[in-house]
């Protein structure tokens, strides 16, 4: 579509250009031609002007010729009048025009000139044969005043007799006075040229070129390189002929009109030229305003163009800018519809998977309590069922856990609770859940820790531990019974000295996974198989939420895996490491400063030696039992403190083996065993005194609570064992809850515990309860959060503003579905004492009961 | 303010005044302009005879655009209109420009002239030349320029340069062949005798005019340089000495020249000055010409040689010699624009346009306050007159005319006269001249 709008704008663009092409084309044309035939009308005209002008100058010179000759003719009359004609001429004075005056008389070869001196004409040239009104003129030549002159002779006539010949001298000079004073601007040339010797006879005075000074015709052509023959050769066949002829001829680069105008009869010329820039300058003043009007209507036409254009452009623009923003618009509209599909069918996909994984428990649940009904005298069977139906209840709440884990993380709303912990702690949890799930499987499961340095770190524990169990769990799911289970934390080069840089792993050779499957399996809403087929239960969300949480820890987290050989999971983190992380003061106090380490595992020992010499213990090693008796023999009673020994290292029987070592170290001094999980035979070890079995793997917090327990067993007669607190006799507890069925299991939970318990129906209802009740008619406030009319929230900050003794004491416990962290904080905030989630745990209330209301631990 | 809002506005602003200037040039003229009155406006103009150079198309000629430029300074200063009257012979059979200028002179019909020694000298003694002492640039001339121009007591012609005559020398042909530039005429001899020998037909290129100044150089080398010039010309005035003593050698050295093929006499009989022989020094087949300071730096004569070249004195026994001469310009006593053209003169001659003239000329200056460098070519030559080493080739204070009447003396030998006929010819001249 866009490529034809292109197209199309193309389209109307080219005609428009060819048009105005083509307008323009039809202008130029028109203007040109008519400045040419304007240029050609003015061009005649000015040729027409110049033969006119020169027509005018020959005229006036052929007058000027006229009259001398016709004076001449006079003079000559009164010469033969005279009585002494030679007389007459000696008194003659020359003016200006008739220069010399000479008579020959008839018949005489001499003469006499007015000047008294002899004349004969033999230097006088008449052969040309010109002639002024019938009197002969001479050839031009330079006279004796040194200026160009010409000679006309005239018979004296008396009587009709010829008596002799009258010889006038006339000089150029005087044509001169009769001459336009500046021809066209003075950019013209004129001179006269006598034509028989082609002498350039008179250069006007005011006219021309300065530098010009030119002696001749071939001077003249010479001067203004006018070289070509065949002109040349024309030009000189119309001189001899007595003809004009004008040509257009460059003189100094300038073109020119070249003329040769024939004065009387063609005795004498007119020669020059005229620049044609100079004839045509009317002509092109009129051209060049031809071409300022023109250049005037063409800058405003390219400028009305340019101003189409930049407004075209401009709204080709916007329009292009709206088109992109459109077409991104439809864009982000796609990607969003996409995105909501791609959700939508997750989601549906989801949907029909919890459907079935919730109603399997669900029926159990269902089918079960049908059973319970029907077999309700039988009390084993009771049992039974009930064990069945919690096991389903529990399989429920862990799946609605799940889901419930996803969409927090999905919604941003996870925030991390780091505080201190050990990893001992944390392995120990795992290794309390995961083991027995593993036995059930008769898989083996190994847990490894190398490399640490600081065992107390600081995070979030449950956090962790979650990522963990998913992990391990699903090995443990995912790998066929009699299996292998790898758990190893590995210690890795610390980034920073703030941190350590641990990485878990997980290994084991189970089902392992296509290459497919390991591309999503990190995405939420999937399975490894489809769920109703699998033969493992799951909600398919254990993945997605370890990796989140990973990766809200600033961790990485990586799979490798190979079907039917196994799988393995790599999880990297860097955790804080506490500053107060050594606890030298405990090993100082108790005067520990050496222990002995035997075991042939050389890496284990390094860990050992590590983790103490950290919190100030020095720790000697050795590979067998001989050496270690060797050592201490060597080192004296006190020297070590402890005695850590292998369970593999062991020689013989325990109890022979802890007689033996206790030759060379103090009684008190703890011989503890490091045993694996599964060892057997450890009964013995724990029966003799100060003798105890440590699990491996090694952590400094399980040696220092080893060592308490020891301590107190020695110092301390044996402790009563802690009260069950179960009894919850004779307490009284008011209950918000709005949920007739809760409220009933509730009161049922109480009743059968000992205590009584009142329900009001929401927040309200409970609030004016409380008002009403005596002081300390009520033992706490058991609090929904959710409930009709008022919350427990705002209940709970109204008990708590009221104005009794009891108001702030009383403890109130939140009893709620929502179960999150920040439904936790939320509770207190609002003045609650505890935040308990629901579904109800029998034990946990009678243990919060027991320490908000009766104030033990 | 964006660009585009800025090109709006120009364009805006253009049209505006595309507009205005479009309205105003439809606007019409004055309706009451109908009468046309014109007045003759009178205009002094001062006549000026002077040599017409045959011109080439293209060619500049400095040596009159140099004296163009003074004339337009007098033009603008004054507000006078110069008027160029011109001769120039067409053939050696035409009347020569002195020929003319003399008739001219005599009929009154112009108002100042460019006159050659000769003319200087016969036109002053016929009174026919004004007394130029009054005008304010003389005060600054050289004392030689108001010696050589001034006949019977009146200075009647002051030039725009002092003309120095030369030796103009194809140095690289003298190169070539391994020749000293010559000193004395024993050395020129045989540097010609060289050239002939080695196929260069005829080593001087000579003309009608020029001859003479090899005669001048070694006539009065002595008189000019150490010798008591004063004694020595009233000598010749009162007819004591003979001109003939002092000219046998230089028409003797001439007559060698001709006798031994080193210069065509026929050829130079009927050749005009440089028309006649530059053509083949320029084309370098002769090594040797005679010729004024000016021509080197002018495009028409030897102004741009294609080889090197050098200008130097005449051989004479004193060495090199420059000869030197004054072409003045002198006013007519009987002017019709006498005051225009004293003024003129005045203001040709004045330091400034002297400046000018020398400096686009590259010539020695006739004033003593103006002085430029000289180009390379001629500095041989300068450096003599620097010395102040050269011969007079023309002396108003001589009562016989040098200049004139030994170069037409000089013709004569080259029409084929004998070295002693010319003599005779000199002791009559000089008969004739003290006569007067």
């Amino acid at each position: 579509m866009k490529k034809n709008q292109i197209r199309s704008r193309k389209d109307r663009g080219i005609p428009l250009l060819v048009s105005i092409i083509i307008v323009f084309g039809m202008l130029a044309v028109i203007v040109f031609s008519v400045a040419r035939k304007l240029s050609a009308e003015m061009s005649s005209s000015a040729i027409q002007n110049l033969s006119e002008s020169l027509n005018l100058i020959q005229c006036t010179i052929e007058a000027i010729l006229k009259n001398e000759a016709d004076f001449q003719k006079l003079i000559a009359q009164r010469i033969a009048a005279s009585e002494d004609p030679k007389e007459y001429i000696c008194v003659y004075e020359r003016n200006e025009t008739m220069v010399k005056l000479s008579l020959i008389m008839d018949g005489e070869t001499e003469g006499i000139s007015n000047d008294g001196s002899k004349f004969t004409e033999d230097e006088l040239d008449f052969s040309a044969g010109g002639k002024v009104d019938d009197l002969p003129i001479s050839r031009s030549y330079l006279n004796y005043m040194g200026t160009w002159a010409y000679t006309m002779k005239c018979p004296v006539v008396k009587d009709g007799e010829e008596i002799g010949t009258l010889y006038i001298e006339y000089v150029y000079d005087f044509l001169d006075e009769s001459l336009p004073n500046g021809f066209y601007n003075n950019k013209a040339l004129l001179y006269i040229m006598d034509a028989q010797s082609e002498r350039l006879v008179l250069k006007p005075k005011g006219m021309g070129e300065r530098s010009a000074g030119h002696l001749n015709l071939e001077d003249y052509y010479h001067a203004n390189d006018i070289q070509e023959t065949e002109l040349r050769a024309k030009v000189d066949k119309c001189l001899k002929k007595g003809d004009n002829i004008l040509f257009y001829h460059d003189i100094r680069d300038k073109q020119s009109l070249n003329y040769m105008w024939s004065v009387n009869g063609g005795t004498i010329y007119l020669i020059g030229y005229v620049p044609v820039e100079a004839i045509q300058q009317e002509g092109r003043t009129v051209n060049q305003n031809i071409i300022i009007v023109v250049s005037v209507m063409m800058i405003a036409f390219f400028l009305c163009c340019l101003l189409y254009y930049f407004n075209q452009r401009q709204q080709n623009r916007i329009r292009k800018e709206r088109e992109a923003e459109r077409e991104q618009h439809n864009k982000q509209l796609a990607e969003a519809l996409q995105a909501a599909q791609l959700a939508s069918n997750s989601k549906t996909m989801f949907l029909s998977n919890m459907s079935h994984d919730i109603r399997t428990p669900m029926n159990a649940v269902l089918g079960f309590t049908a059973l319970l009904g029907m077999e309700a005298d039988n009390p084993a069977k009771v049992r039974e069922y009930t064990k069945k139906i919690t096991a389903s209840g529990q399989h429920l709440l862990s799946l609605i856990n799940d889901v419930l884990d996803v969409s927090k993380i999905e919604s941003g709303k996870v925030v991390l609770n780091f505080e201190k912990f050990t990893l001992n702690d944390l392995v120990s949890s795992v290794d309390a859940i995961i083991r027995p799930m593993a036995d059930n499987r008769k898989q083996s499961f190994h847990v490894e820790v190398t490399g640490i340095k600081h065992e107390y770190l600081m995070g979030d524990e449950t956090r962790i531990n979650q990522i963990l169990i998913n992990l391990l769990s699903n090995a443990v799911k995912y790998t066929q019974e009699g299996g292998n289970i790898w758990f190893r934390i590995i210690g890795l080069k610390q980034r920073s000295s703030q941190f350590e840089h641990i990485r878990i792993e997980v290994e084991d050779d189970g089902y392992g996974m296509t290459p497919e499957y390991l591309k999503t399996i990190f995405d939420a809403f999937t399975r490894a198989e489809n769920s109703t087929t699998n033969k493992v239960q799951g909600t398919g969300l254990g993945m997605a939420i370890t990796k989140n949480i990973v990766e809200l820890m600033g961790g990485t987290i990586d799979v490798a895996s190979e079907v039917d050989k196994g799988s393995i999971f790599k999880v990297e983190l860097e955790l804080r490491i506490p500053d107060d992380q050594t606890d030298e003061q405990f090993w100082q106090e108790n005067g520990i400063s050496r222990i002995l380490v035997v075991d042939s595992a050389q890496e284990e020992c390094e860990n050992i030696r590590a983790l103490m010499e950290d919190v100030g213990v020095t720790v000697d090693i050795v590979s067998d039992f001989e050496s270690a008796v060797g050592i201490m023999q060597d080192n004296g009673k006190e020297y070590y403190q402890i005695i850590l020994l292998d369970w593999r290292a062991k020689v013989a029987d325990i109890p022979i083996v802890v007689r033996k070592i206790r030759e060379f170290i103090a009684d008190a001094a703890p011989i503890l065993f490091l045993a694996p999980h599964d060892a057997e035979g450890m009964e013995t070890a724990l029966e003799i005194e100060h003798t105890e079995v440590l699990s491996k793997p090694f952590f400094v917090s399980a040696l220092k609570e080893i060592i308490l327990e020891m301590q107190r067993e020695t110092k301390e007669e044996t402790v009563p064992e802690e009260e069950e607190c179960s009894s919850l006799e004779g307490l009284h507890f008011l209950a918000a809850e709005d949920n007739e069925i809760n409220a009933e299991i509730l009161t049922e939970i109480l009743e059968m515990e000992g205590a009584s318990c009142e329900v009001a129906e929401n927040g309200k209802l409970a609030l004016e309860r409380f008002k009403q009740a005596a002081e300390g008619e009520f033992d706490a406030i058991l609090m929904d959060v959710q409930m009709p009319v008022m919350n427990g929230y705002d209940a709970t900050k109204a008990i708590r503003a009221l104005e009794r003794n009891d108001a702030a004491k009383i403890p109130i416990i939140a009893m709620t579905a929502n179960a999150f962290a920040e439904d936790e904080k939320d509770a207190l905030d609002a003045g609650m004492d505890v935040h308990m989630a629901k579904p109800i745990d029998v034990e946990l209330l009678k243990k919060i009961i027991h320490k908000y209301v009766l104030g033990k631990e | 303010m964006s660009k585009r809002i800025i090109a709006r506005k120009l364009a805006v602003t253009g049209l505006a005044v595309l507009m205005t200037l479009s309205l105003t040039g439809c606007g019409v003229g004055d309706p009451n302009d109908d009468i046309i009155i014109t007045e003759e406006i009178e205009e002094k103009t001062v006549n000026l005879f002077s040599p017409m150079e045959k011109t080439d198309p293209d060619a500049e000629n400095i040596a009159r655009s140099a004296f163009d430029k003074t004339i337009a300074i007098a033009e603008e200063k004054l507000g006078v209109n110069v008027a160029y009257r011109t001769y120039t012979a067409e053939d050696y059979q035409d009347k020569t420009y002195d020929d003319v200028t003399l008739d001219r002179a005599r009929n009154n019909m112009d108002d100042l002239y460019l006159l050659n020694p000769d003319t200087v000298q016969k036109l002053g003694e016929e009174g026919e030349l004004l007394d130029l002492s009054d005008l304010a640039c003389v005060k600054n001339l050289r004392e030689v320029v108001k010696t050589a121009n001034t006949v019977n007591g009146k200075l009647v012609a002051v030039p725009q340069e002092v003309v120095a005559y030369g030796l103009f020398i194809n140095k690289d042909m003298f190169d070539k062949y391994k020749l000293e530039l010559p000193e004395t005429p024993e050395e020129f001899l045989e540097c010609c005798r060289v050239f002939k020998e080695n196929g260069i037909e005829t080593p001087i290129g000579a003309n009608r005019w020029w001859l003479e100044t090899f005669v001048f150089a070694q006539a009065f080398a002595d008189i000019y340089n150490g010798g008591d010039t004063e004694a020595e010309i009233a000598k010749l005035n009162s007819g004591e000495s003979k001109y003939s003593d002092y000219m046998r050698p230089g028409f003797e050295f001439l007559q060698e020249l001709i006798d031994k093929g080193y210069i065509d006499a026929k050829k130079a009989y009927v050749s005009e000055a440089i028309e006649g022989e530059g053509a083949d020094f320029l084309a370098q087949k002769t090594p040797i010409v005679m010729a004024y300071w000016g021509a080197a730096n002018t495009e028409t004569a030897y102004g741009n040689p294609g080889f090197n070249l050098q200008v130097i004195g005449f051989p004479s026994s004193l060495g090199q010699m420059p000869v030197v001469t004054l072409t003045g310009f002198g006013i007519g006593a009987q002017a019709e624009h006498l005051q225009d053209a004293k003024d003129m003169l005045d203001m040709i001659l004045s330091d400034e346009a002297l400046q000018v003239y020398t400096e686009t000329n590259k010539v020695i200056s006739p004033s003593k306050n103006v002085e430029v460098d000289c180009i390379p070519a001629l500095k041989p030559l300068n450096d003599r007159i620097e010395e102040d080493v050269y011969v007079l080739a023309s002396n108003a204070g001589l009562k016989l005319e040098q200049w004139g009447n030994t170069c037409l003396v000089v013709r004569e030998l080259l029409n084929g006269a004998t070295v002693d006929e010319c003599m005779v010819q000199f002791d009559k001249l000089q008969e004739e001249t003290l006569d007067k």
